[in-house]
Parts: structure tokens; C-alpha cells; sequence
């Protein structure tokens, strides 16, 4: 039946159990045999759980109400177990790592073959095909799972996928926690190869993927669809509104914005930088500087730009071999200083020690040698989870606040989270809890070091906008940030320095545009160039 | 040697010997059972001297539980005593307590043999494909000893996460009061955690029909068999010669 969709969705709406109004829907829309189809949306839209629906999770696997009808290739998604869809869909989950199941690699990538009970040679030969095809090291094979990094496990479970071979694909933000290398890498892997296969992808990493994505559908606030069709198209008629939603746009989306305010708008929207400063070689003259202008204020808009640093020195490592606790020195003969109302940026690969460095700098963790000066700091830690003591989002921040002050009002509303104050804070949204682990760090203002861990990883763009917001603001009444990161744009927007880990060393201290311009450097430490860095080259250029 | 086994054969052989162990009341022979697990641990399977000594605190524990009863409270141990006096210690008040002693160190060994010698993914795999095992309680299991190491740096996490709340580093020391107060927080983090693997194993197939491949299941040798026989002439040869 070629004509059928892959999967298709009609009038589905979903509503969890004591809730007053739907998660999503009701939405109607199919993915195409062979599609590589994109889902945007703000926290909170629904998008995992439209994922949910299509192999029958929910209402199976996760209690919720389900209306409407969901087909897979025409049968009604209800008519097997959600394990009986394994056959034609492969999921990766956002924190693979938590979803490993076997012991050894090669275990973790034969699980769902041997679910299928297909003969142990065959499956033997596809796990060595899926190792090749994520060019995993054979030697692999017999590795424990729990000794791989975090990125490494996520190369492992998406070995695990492909080796499923399903005629589906799907994906719930499969680089929210990974080095950019790792990142483009997975992307490739994911929308290049077998044309026959679908993609059903919800991810807010967007630039350097959309090229190879067919069609965009956008959720709104509401979980209905807002936005549908190919991606350059929706993001230049759609671009404005996305944005006020809190809808993350490629850099080049944006671009395309800001020069069609200008009046230079290209023929064809762009889906690259490349694409979009190509539109403008034509130019000459007085239009060939306005359109400069307008490239050159885009990118001091998404980049700070250098700042006087006070002599003030908040904390410092000297000679530091720093340790996770009760762990093995990673890091050794750290020196490095942040001062008062400086956003250092700590950058480096996964596993490189970054957090460690983090927290041995906030003086939170012992030195194994050398020593620290300064007072004590704060972490955001990256699971936000473990930071919440109290049992609503309201005397989350109570708590935190100065004795006598118990006014969290204006700090919950300035992180959007004040409709959210009864709730408990595990109940709230991945995006919605980081928020409320930063305002509760920051409630008080009296941490003279803040050491935020990916403050932005899984926001969506309203979310990033507010935490980036009160960084710089923080910075401005004199604090002194450390933003651990693998996001290069974030740094580069944020930190106007940054150190470099790789290697158990810090290989690099300088201004965050220098040393993400050094392509060397950033392939030494496992890195990537910003996705700003075409239009830097382009303005360096002129 | 050993860990190249069966673990089934193994596990049946070690328990056998334990249960000799638990039944046969002579110091003696826990002295053998002891002297064996000793020297193949170390001397066969190179294991550290000082692992198999950490390992036995709980059972030396254990024993000495029993020592201090035989020696302090006989008129409550009747029982123990009773059985105890069956071996050549019997004269001496003191030495039923060694052989319940010994006993416990014997047991604690054997076990240890077993454990440090077998690969708990094989184990389960072989129970999986041998004893029937179901899928979802041996991915179940597989699962758990994923969430150990993770539930280690989850508890890691929240000591620091409240060590900076109190303005220092956490101590190198974990009080059991403060055990108490990070034992729900981590409850919370092994059942969310859990809930994500049970969700995933159905994504990917768990359960869909009845049978299913075991790929690299460990499969019985002419070497088990022959480990089988060494052990149990071995057993027998120590009891005749009590």
C-alpha cells in the first residue's frame, strides 16, 4: 500500500488524569513514506507526547485519555501492543543513557532483534553492520555500558535503532546533552542513508539540521498545529510569531528576518547562513552597507563583544588536581581565576571534566592538590532535580529567600513560573524545572560565584531568553558566572571569555570569539565551530 | 578458570557446598571449605587478598555474633549448642562458638567464589535461556545494575547540592542521619528512573510475543562437566576423611 501514510494522525487530542485541559490536540497531520519530518513547539506544547501516541505508549504504557485515531502504515495504532510496533518503529529517547538495558554494547544494540526472536546469526551481522554504520570501534562490542560516557551511550542506543531497521524513525531531542561534534554527527547519521525511511524528529538543535528536513509541523502554546509545510517556507512566513511563542528558529531564519525588515530579502528563503549572505553578493553601493549593517547587527546581538574585567578576583584555583567526590583526579595542575562580573565560559567535550572543574571552582569539591582562594559558590546543577528540597514551586523559592523576606511573587514571575506555584516541582516540565532550579540559586543574591551547568540545555527559546537575561544581570550587579556549556552560540553570546577542557588540562584560556574561531583548537578538544561562524567569516571578509 | 564456567553448574555446585557447609558441624571441615575458596580465589582466579578480606567483614560479623552468643548467653543458644557439640571442640564451651564461627566464613566464601567468578550478565542471560527466567524480570535486573553506578552519582549530586546550601564541601563521611534524609529523594530517582527503562523496553519490543533470541547465552562444555565431577569427588573425598 504505497499510497498510505507512514503514520498519520487525525483530530487526536490527549489529556492525563485530573488535568482541566488537553497535553495535545486536537491535531491531524501524517508523516510520508520516506519524510524527514521535523516538530517544533514551546515547552509544555505536547510534543512528546504526540511521540507517545504513535506507538500506542499512551494510553497503553502511560495512563492519559486518548481521542481520536492514530494509524501506523493504515492499521489503528491500537491494534497491537506498543512492543508489537518495534517491528516498524525504532525510538530514540532524549536521555538515552537512562534507557540502556544491556549489560554490554553489543547486548544494548541486539535487544530489540532479539525481541523479534530473529535468528542469533542475523542478528550477530546487524549488530556489526549498525556498530560500522555509527563507526563504532569493533572492540566495543564487549564493553560495559556503564563505563561509556554520556555521548558515547547516545551513539550506542542510536546504533541500537538503526540496527532495528524499522521503516520508522524517531527521535525526542536526541542532542540536548551532547558536544556539538557529537551532535552534527548524530544528525547526519539520522537524516542521511536510507531515503526509504521516515523521520519523525522533535529537536531544538536546529541549525544544521533543517537542510535535510522535508516538512516543518509547529505545535502552539495550546497543542494545536499553528504551522505546517516545507521548513524555509514556514520560517519566513511564520518567523515573527514562532519567535514570540518561544520557538527556537535557525540562526538563519532569523537572519533572513532581520534583512527582509531591511528590504533585502532573498527570492527563496534560506534554510543556511550561507544560503542567506549569498542573497546579498549582489549588492552594491549604499544597499551593499545597509545590508552590512543590518549582518553586522545581527551578530553583535549574538555575541558579546569584549568587556573590562574588574581586578577583583572572586574565586581562584591555583595548582588545582581536582576530583569528582569520592572519585579519581581528572583534571590536574589547574590554574584559573574569575572575577567580579565576569561570564567566564568553561567549554570541552562530553566527559571532559567540565563539571568537575565547576565545582572545584565553586569550592564545593576537595582538591586532591594545590589550593583554592575565595568564598564558597553556587551551582545550577545540570539535573535540576537534585536541588529541590521543598514541596511546591512556591516554598522552593520561600525557602531560598532572605529570613523575613517570603515574597517569591516578582521572582516567579519573572521566570514564568508563577501560574505554576502550587505544583510540586517534580511535576513540572524538564525546561520549567531548570527555571525554577536557577530562580531558587539566585532567590537570595548573596553567592558571590554562580557555576551554572548547561543553564540552557532542553529550554525552549523563551526559556534560554529568560535564563541568558538573568545571567547578564547578575553579571551587571557584580557576581562572577562560570556557565559550563556545549552550546558554542550560548557561549559565545554570554561569556566574552572562556577556557577550553580537554584532556584532563585546561587547553585554552582566552576570549570565547578567539578560541572558537581556532578550528584546530576546537577539533583537539572534540568541539564545533558556532553555527554564527559564516556570518563572522562573511563580515571578516568585507 | 572458573569465570570461563557455566554459571549454572557453578551456582549448583556452590550451593551444594554451602549446604554441607551449613549441615556438616566440624571445624574441620569449614577449615577445609575455608583453605579451598582461599586458594582458588587467590591463588587460581588472582583475585586481591585484601578484596576477599573486605568481602568477609560481614560474614566475620556475622560469626562473631554467633561466637559471643555461644560463649555469653549458652543458656539461650541451647540449640546451637546442642548441634555444636557434635564436633571435636565440644569439650570446651568455646568451641561451639568457633565452628559457627568458621561456618559463617566458610559460607561467606563459597558465595564469594561464585560472585567474583561469574559475569552477572551472563548469569542472567543463562538463567533467561536455561531456567526460563523471564524477559522482563532478567532486563529488570539488567536494568538495576545500570542504575547502581547512576545512583551513586545521583547521591553524590545531592550531598553537594546541600553541602552548598550549608556554604562548605560535603564531608568525606556519610552520617546515617543524613543517609536518612537523601533516602527519599533517591527512592524518587530510582522509581522515575525505572518507569523511563519500562517504557523503553516496550518501545523497543519487550513482551511482544512469547519467544525470543538470546544472543551470546552461555552454553555447557565438556569443562563443566568435568568441573562438576572435581567438585563433588572433592566433597565427598573431605567428608570421608572426618
Amino acid at each position: 500500500m504505497p499510497d498510505l501514510p507512514a503514520a498519520a494522525w487525525h483530530d487526536v487530542s490527549v489529556r492525563y488524569p485530573y488535568e482541566k485541559r488537553d497535553a495535545v490536540g486536537p491535531v491531524s497531520f501524517a508523516l510520508k513514506r520516506g519524510e524527514r519530518l521535523l516538530l517544533l513547539g514551546p515547552s509544555g506544547s505536547g510534543k512528546s507526547t504526540l511521540l507517545n501516541t504513535m506507538t500506542g505508549l499512551i494510553p497503553h504504557t502511560v495512563p492519559a485519555d486518548r481521542t481520536g485515531d492514530v494509524r501506523l502504515g493504515g492499521e489503528p495504532v491500537g491494534a497491537r501492543p506498543p512492543a508489537g510496533w518495534a517491528v516498524d518503529v525504532a525510538r530514540f529517547f532524549q536521555n538515552a543513557e537512562e534507557t540502556l538495558c544491556g549489560m554490554r554494547v553489543e547486548d544494548e544494540i541486539a535487544f530489540a532483534l532479539e525481541n523479534r526472536a530473529l535468528p542469533e546469526l542475523e542478528i550477530r551481522n546487524r549488530v556489526t553492520a549498525a556498530l560500522r554504520l555509527v563507526d563504532l570501534p569493533e572492540d566495543w562490542r564487549q564493553r560495559r555500558s556503564s563505563t561509556l560516557s554520556g555521548g558515547e551511550k547516545q551513539l550506542v542506543a542510536l546504533a541500537a535503532c538503526l540496527a532495528q531497521a524499522a521503516s520508522i524513525f524517531v527521535a525526542d531531542e536526541p542532542t540536548a546533552h551532547l558536544a556539538p561534534a557529537v551532535a552534527a554527527r548524530l544528525h547526519r547519521l539520522l537524516m542521511e542513508g536510507d531515503r526509504d525511511r521516515s523521520v519523525f524528529l522533535v529537536d531544538h538543535r536546529l541549525d544544521g539540521l533543517v537542510a535535510s528536513v522535508d516538512r516543518v509541523v509547529v505545535l502552539g502554546p495550546e497543542g494545536t498545529i499553528i504551522a505546517e509545510g516545507r521548513p524555509a517556507s514556514v520560517f519566513r512566513a511564520h518567523g515573527r510569531k514562532l519567535e514570540e511563542l518561544g520557538i527556537w528558529l535557525p540562526l538563519a531564519a532569523r537572519l533572513d528576518g532581520d534583512l527582509m525588515k531591511a528590504g533585502f530579502a532573498a527570492a527563496q528563503p534560506p534554510l543556511t547562513l550561507t544560503e542567506a549572505l549569498g542573497g546579498l553578493d549582489p549588492l552594491a553601493g549604499e544597499d551593499e552597507e545597509k545590508a552590512k549593517a543590518v549582518v553586522r547587527d545581527f551578530a553583535e546581538r549574538h555575541m558579546r563583544g569584549p568587556t573590562k574585567r574588574s581586578d577583583q578576583v572572586v574565586a581562584r584555583l591555583i595548582n588545582a588536581d581536582c576530583a569528582p567526590l569520592f572519585g579519581p583526579t581528572v583534571l590536574r595542575n589547574i590554574s584559573l581565576a574569575v572575577h567580579e562580573g565576569e561570564i567566564l565560559g568553561i567549554l570541552g567535550a562530553n566527559g571532559a571534566g567540565k563539571s568537575t572543574l565547576g565545582a572545584s571552582l565553586a569550592g564545593l569539591l576537595k582538591l586532591k592538590a594545590g589550593r583554592r582562594e575565595g568564598k564558597a559558590g553556587g551551582i545550577a546543577f545540570q539535573n535540576p532535580e537534585n536541588q529541590f528540597i521543598a514541596g511546591s514551586v512556591n516554598e522552593e523559592i520561600a525557602l531560598a529567600l532572605p529570613a523575613g523576606i517570603r515574597n517569591s511573587e516578582e521572582i516567579l514571575r519573572s521566570f514564568g513560573l508563577w501560574e505554576l506555584r502550587d505544583r510540586h516541582p517534580f511535576e513540572l516540565s524538564q525546561g520549567q524545572k531548570r527555571r525554577l532550579a536557577f530562580a531558587a540559586l539566585t532567590a537570595h543574591g548573596e553567592w558571590p560565584l554562580l557555576v551554572l551547568d548547561e543553564p540552557t540545555a532542553g529550554l525552549d527559546a523563551r526559556g534560554a531568553g529568560m535564563v541568558t537575561r538573568h545571567v547578564e544581570a547578575l553579571a551587571q550587579r557584580g557576581h562572577a558566572i562560570a556557565v559550563i556549556t556545549h552550546d558554542m552560540d550560548l557561549a559565545l553570546r554570554l561569556c566574552a571569555r572562556s577556557v577550553i577542557v580537554a584532556g584532563g588540562r585546561i587547553l585554552a584560556d582566552g576570549p570565547t570569539i578567539d578560541l572558537l574561531g581556532d578550528a584546530d583548537l576546537l577539533e583537539r578538544a572534540g568541539l564545533a565551530e558556532p553555527a554564527i561562524s559564516p556570518v563572522l567569516r562573511w563580515l571578516a571578509s568585507c | 578458570m572458573l569465570s570461563h564456567l557455566h554459571p549454572l553448574p557453578k551456582l549448583v555446585i556452590c550451593l551444594v557446598w554451602m549446604v554441607t557447609a551449613i549441615l556438616v558441624f566440624d571445624a574441620h571441615f569449614q577449615l577445609i571449605v575455608i583453605l579451598l575458596a582461599v586458594t582458588i580465589l587467590i591463588v587460581l582466579e588472582r583475585k586481591p587478598p585484601l578484596l576477599i578480606l573486605g568481602l568477609m567483614i560481614p560474614f566475620a560479623l556475622f560469626g562473631f555474633g554467633f561466637l559471643t552468643t555461644s560463649v555469653l548467653f549458652r543458656a539461650d543458644s541451647d540449640f546451637a549448642l546442642h548441634v555444636a557439640r557434635q564436633s571435636p571442640f565440644a569439650s570446651q564451651a568455646f568451641s561451639a562458638g568457633i565452628v559457627l564461627f568458621l561456618r559463617a566464613i566458610a559460607t561467606g566464601l563459597v558465595s564469594a567464589v561464585f560472585v567474583l567468578t561469574t559475569d552477572p550478565g551472563l548469569f542472567i542471560k543463562a538463567l533467561m535461556a536455561d531456567w526460563k527466567l523471564s524477559p522482563r524480570i532478567g532486563y529488570s535486573l539488567f536494568s538495576a545494575l545500570q542504575l547502581t553506578p547512576d545512583l551513586a552519582a545521583e547521591l553524590r549530586q545531592i550531598r553537594i547540592a546541600r553541602a552548598m546550601k550549608r556554604g562548605r564541601p560535603p564531608s568525606a563521611f556519610l552520617h546515617p542521619a543524613e543517609l536518612m534524609t537523601l533516602f527519599i529523594p533517591l527512592l524518587a530517582f530510582a522509581i522515575r528512573r525505572a518507569g523511563r527503562a519500562a517504557i523503553a523496553m516496550e518501545a523497543r519490543g519487550l513482551g511482544m510475543g512469547m519467544r525470543r533470541t538470546i544472543v551470546g547465552a552461555p552454553r555447557l562444555a565438556r569443562r563443566d562437566a568435568v568441573f562438576g565431577g572435581a567438585a563433588l569427588s572433592l566433597l565427598i573425598a573431605s567428608l570421608a576423611l572426618l
